[in-house]
């Protein structure tokens, strides 16, 4: 019930067992080469060829694809259209209709733009998911990130699950009582107003509550603490850290010496 | 309403298997309990009645309706269902709209709606409270609220999901007294409970779960009087009962009333039953 609170997924995989800081690191890795790289095709390969295979290898290759899909795809719908019709500059003409024009410009930067969206949405999508977020928290803080930005990193990567499931909550409540939520948008909307007021007073009291549930068990306590968990980190994952900090400097070469 | 449930499974997106084939079925006008262990399945059971929850396999039906087949929305006009956390389904400015919420989806006239509204509010003692925000309210007044929105319904079914846990006694009796009050009006009621002197004193049957499966279901006398098969769950008979049981009633008594009948009846003949020697 609690691990569906967050987006991770619990399976044994190589993934899983790897240092949650490895995983951050890749994953800033791949969105920054995304990003400063060169040429048009480097994000898709990124996505088709390290992320996908690597989102098998982590056991959660079907979630992965599903959510990817479903997060970005009215995103991708939208960007395409704006852009290769709206982009400014556009010289060549693909191919006309009514007063619109296709124009390859627009196609190129929409497709660049959606793709390194999606390497930055997929990255983080399969780092949430097969690390648990107590886990890396707790990795950052031994190494040194202050606690209390790793309460406000954890209370942001839960928001959005725990929203969800207080929404589903309601809108059961909602449907029990005979609100039909199917249907046209504007029932829709029409239903989901009611929640907002429960939504943002239910969130306010929890952070309230746990504020001094925390409080409560020292987390002020400015003596060092010790933690129950032990986190692995194997030398190899350090050599492959170095390794990722050289790909960031030959991404960031190529942009500034083309 | 007959409710008809036929071998039920359910598994959760998870992988949890929370019910492994529950047959009921329960005839309009009945006053149900159930009871079992926490994650027996309770809860899950009874969210498929109003269609919340569809079976992986087997069938709900209710009155002639598969729930699989019509959309929780609908099923709202014949099964109430009160969360067992009241938070999360009060979401109206305040009680008296709260309260009027279900009653106005379900299509009444505006007449009826004040109506039922004002009757609502009247079983649950909330009148004086129509105007406050659900949310300023105690815990224990958001129950009543909880109760009184889906009461305004008047559906012929009322499900009660742990309506007096965390309630001092005083509530517990206003909830009897709806509970009564409903009966009396001839609608079917399911209530989830772990206090197992409300089930002894206010239902007929009872329905013991256990790890997804019906372990007993009967008359109150014949199902609290198994206390073997109620320990597999982790129910407890009423203390009067147990004591019924050792003092070796020959009936298992349920409430004071049964109890006091049956010491007087062995007090003024105490030969017809033998065990009570000693
Ligand atoms: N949304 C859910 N997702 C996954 N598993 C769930 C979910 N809700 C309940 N379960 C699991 O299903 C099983 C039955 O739960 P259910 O809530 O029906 O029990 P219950 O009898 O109502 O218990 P309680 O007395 O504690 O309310 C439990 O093992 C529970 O952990
Ligand atoms: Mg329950």
């Amino acid at each position: 019930m609690v691990e569906r609170l967050s987006f991770y997924l619990e399976r044994s995989s190589p993934l899983h067992r790897l240092n949650p800081t490895t995983k951050l690191v890749v994953a800033f890795t791949l969105i920054l080469v995304a990003f400063l790289g060169p040429g048009l095709l480097l994000p898709s390969l990124i996505f088709l060829l390290i992320l996908t295979p690597l989102s098998f290898v982590g056991q959660v290759g079907r979630e992965f694809l599903r959510t990817t899909v479903r997060l970005l795809l009215p995103l991708f719908a939208f960007l395409f259209v704006m852009q290769s019709l709206f982009y400014p500059g556009g010289k060549t003409v693909l191919f006309g209709f009514w007063i619109f024009s296709v124009k390859l410009e627009g196609v190129r930067f929409a497709f660049l733009t959606a793709t390194r969206v999606l390497v930055m949405v997929s990255s983080f999508l399969l780092l949430l998911f097969t690390t648990h977020p107590g886990v890396l928290l707790l990795d950052l803080t031994q190494r040194g990130l202050p606690a209390s930005v790793a309460y406000i990193l954890a209370s942001t990567l839960q928001i959005i699950p725990q929203m969800q499931a207080k929404a589903a909550t309601i809108l059961d409540a909602q449907r029990s009582r005979g609100l039909d939520t199917s249907g046209s948008l504007g029932r829709r909307i029409r239903a989901l107003l009611p929640l907002v007021g429960p939504l943002v007073f239910g969130s306010l009291v929890d952070v309230e509550e746990r504020a001094i549930a925390i409080e409560a068990r020292g987390f002020r306590s400015s003596r060092p603490k010790t933690s129950l968990v032990e986190i692995e980190d194997r030398p190899l994952e350090r050599a492959l850290r170095w390794l990722c900090l050289l790909a960031i400097i030959l991404a960031l070469g190529s942009r500034l010496w083309p | 309403m007959r409710i008809s449930i036929e071998d039920v499974h359910f598994v959760y997106p998870g992988g949890v298997e929370a019910l492994r084939g529950v047959s009921l079925s329960i005839e309009p006008g009945e006053r149900v309990a159930i009871v079992g262990q926490n994650g027996a399945g309770k809860t899950t059971l009874v969210k498929h009645l109003n269609g919340l929850l569809r079976p992986t396999r087997g069938r709900v039906r209710i009155g002639d309706w598969d729930t699989a087949q019509v959309e929780v929305h609908r099923l709202a006009q014949r099964v109430g269902y009160v969360f067992q956390n009241p938070d999360g389904q009060l979401f109206c400015r305040t009680v008296a709209e709260e309260v009027a919420f279900g009653p106005r989806n379900l299509g009444y006239t505006p007449e009826e709606i004040s109506q039922r509204v004002a009757e609502a509010l009247a079983l649950a003692e909330l009148e004086d409270k129509a105007e406050a925000n659900p949310y300023d309210l105690s815990p224990s007044w958001r129950k009543m609220v909880a109760l009184a929105s889906v009461i305004a319904m008047d559906t012929p079914i009322v499900i009660f999901d742990e309506p007096t846990t965390g309630q001092d006694v005083r509530t517990i009796r206003r909830i009897e007294r709806m509970i009564e009050m409903l009966s009396q009006r001839g609608k079917t009621i399911l209530t989830i409970t772990h206090d197992i002197d409300f089930c002894a004193e206010n239902f007929e049957r009872v329905v013991v779960m256990g790890q997804g499966r019906v372990l007993l279901d009967g008359p109150k006398e014949m199902v609290l009087g198994m206390e073997a098969i109620l320990a597999q769950t982790y129910v407890e008979p009423p203390q009067l009962t147990r004591l019924g049981m050792r003092l070796g009633f020959e009936k298992t008594v349920c409430t004071s009333e049964q109890f006091l009948e049956t010491l007087r009846r062995r007090l003024d003949h105490p030969q017809s039953d033998p065990r009570a020697e000693g």
